[in-house]
Parts: structure tokens; sequence; C-alpha cells
């Protein structure tokens, strides 16, 4: 699927956004019912909850440094493209952490922690990188 | 008239409807809730994407795929109230296909012009 580096961005932004409100609607309405099975008492999900948290927020602080770069951006007369990928190292490099933990965890919880599919996580995590990677490069200089 | 022997123990209908289904989880039929959520997860899916191909002959896949796992949720969370109906891993298994499916329907947009 095409997409451009802002809409990659928003995407992994919104995943993160989801997975934080989808356990912290789980562990409410557990709180609020007095549930006997809590999602909080899973600790790896927690863990995930508060890494998500942590990443969005220096995702939020990291931007606004970005945004002065872009400001800062010069292009040459006669010349239509930036000179370096500077105004871009926020978008998808700073959400991949989060969005590896994110996937992790699923794939974790279903398929377990055994190594048989451990060779298609990292695959697909390389390819995820290669891709973000490949769309910066067009967004600066055309189709690679 | 001749009365056969049960072919299984009846449950204690003396405490309520809920008394009788945990029962039933607890005991003879251990998988009655994961077979309930499966149901509600895929009558959700495959439906709306038949549904949806037929009335406009294509179907937004990841779309009905977040819709029912939020779906399957819903019971799931229903199901966690009274101890014996569902175990955490199955809860956790509920909340992880969540996340899977946000990422299939937030990364299956197309390309925009910036």
């Amino acid at each position: 699927m095409e997409k451009s580096t802002i809409t990659l961005t928003i995407s992994l932004v919104m995943v993160a956004l989801f997975t934080i409100a989808i356990i912290s609607f789980s562990v409410g309405f557990a709180n609020d019912n007095s549930a006997v099975i809590n999602i909080a008492d899973d600790p790896e999900l927690s863990a995930l909850s508060t890494e998500t948290t942590t990443g969005l927020s220096d995702f939020k602080d990291d931007s606004e440094g970005t945004y002065s770069s872009i400001l800062e951006t010069t292009i040459e007369p006669g010349s239509d493209v930036a000179q370096s990928t500077g105004p871009f190292a926020i978008t998808a490099g700073n959400i991949i952490g989060v969005t590896k933990n994110i996937i992790y965890l699923p794939y974790k919880k279903i398929f377990g922690s055994g190594s048989g599919f451990g060779i298609f996580f990292t695959t697909f995590m390389g390819f995820l990188v290669l891709i973000i990677g490949l769309l910066m490069y067009k967004t600066l200089r055309g189709n690679p | 008239m001749i009365f056969l022997a049960y072919l299984y123990d009846l449950p204690n209908a003396t405490e309520g409807v809920d008394a009788i289904v945990n029962q039933m989880t607890t005991g003879s039929f251990y998988w009655f809730v994961p077979m309930i959520l499966f149901f509600t997860f895929c009558i959700v899916f495959i439906g709306g994407i038949t549904r949806q191909r037929i009335r406009t002959g294509t179907a937004d896949y990841s779309a009905w795929g977040i819709i029912a796992s939020m779906t399957t949720l819903l019971p799931a969370l229903l199901f966690s109230v009274q101890a014996g109906f569902i175990r955490l891993d199955w809860l956790v298994i509920v909340i992880s296909l969540n996340i899977l499916t946000a990422f299939w329907f937030f990364m299956d947009k197309k390309v925009t012009e910036v």
C-alpha cells in the first residue's frame, strides 16, 4: 500500500493512541465494575501502555524541534529539492520504537514467545523500516 | 415408563441463570466463552464483508476487522465481571486482536497528495 510520509506518520500515531485508549478503557471498565478478571493484572500489557505513553510524549516534544528545522529549511535557487532529510527525521523514525512495541505484544500473546515465529517478526520489522526509508527518499527526490 | 439415566449432571437451577452458565463453563463445556467470542467476531466480520460486497460490489476488510474486534471486546469485558467465565489470557488475546486490527485499519489507507 503506497503511503505518503505524513499519512504514514498519522497512521503510526493513531495506532499508538488507539492502543492506549483500548487498554485504558478495559482497565477502567474493570475498576468501575469491580471485575474479577482485570487487564491491569497482566504486567506486559500495562507496561506496553506506559511505554507507548512515554513514546508519544517524546514524539510531542521532538516534533517542536522538527517544526523549527522545517521552517529553517532552505532550497537553493534552481533546485526543487531540500538539501538534507533533517525535516523528515521526526516523521516515522521517532515513532518506530512505539510501533515496534505495539506490534510485538499481540504477536507474543497470540503466537507465544517461542522462537518459531521469530523470523517472521524480525523480517516484518526490517521490511517496515525499509519502506519508511524509501518513502522519505521518495518524498525528497521522487520515485526511487 | 422407563426413565433412562441422564447422560450428564444436571446443573443446579436454584441460583439463577448466570450460575447455570458458570457451572457449564467451568465444568462440562470449558470452551463455551471462547466459542461465543469467536462466533461474535466471525458473524460481524464475515457478515459485514458479505453484505457490503453484495450492496456495493466491494468491501472494506480492515474496517470490518476493527468493528468485529471491538464488538468482540464488549462481551469479553462483560464476561470478566464474574469469575469462571473467561480467563485473563483470553481477555488479553481479545485486546491483542483489537490492537492488531487497529494497526491493519490505520495502515490500510490510500496515499494522499502530501
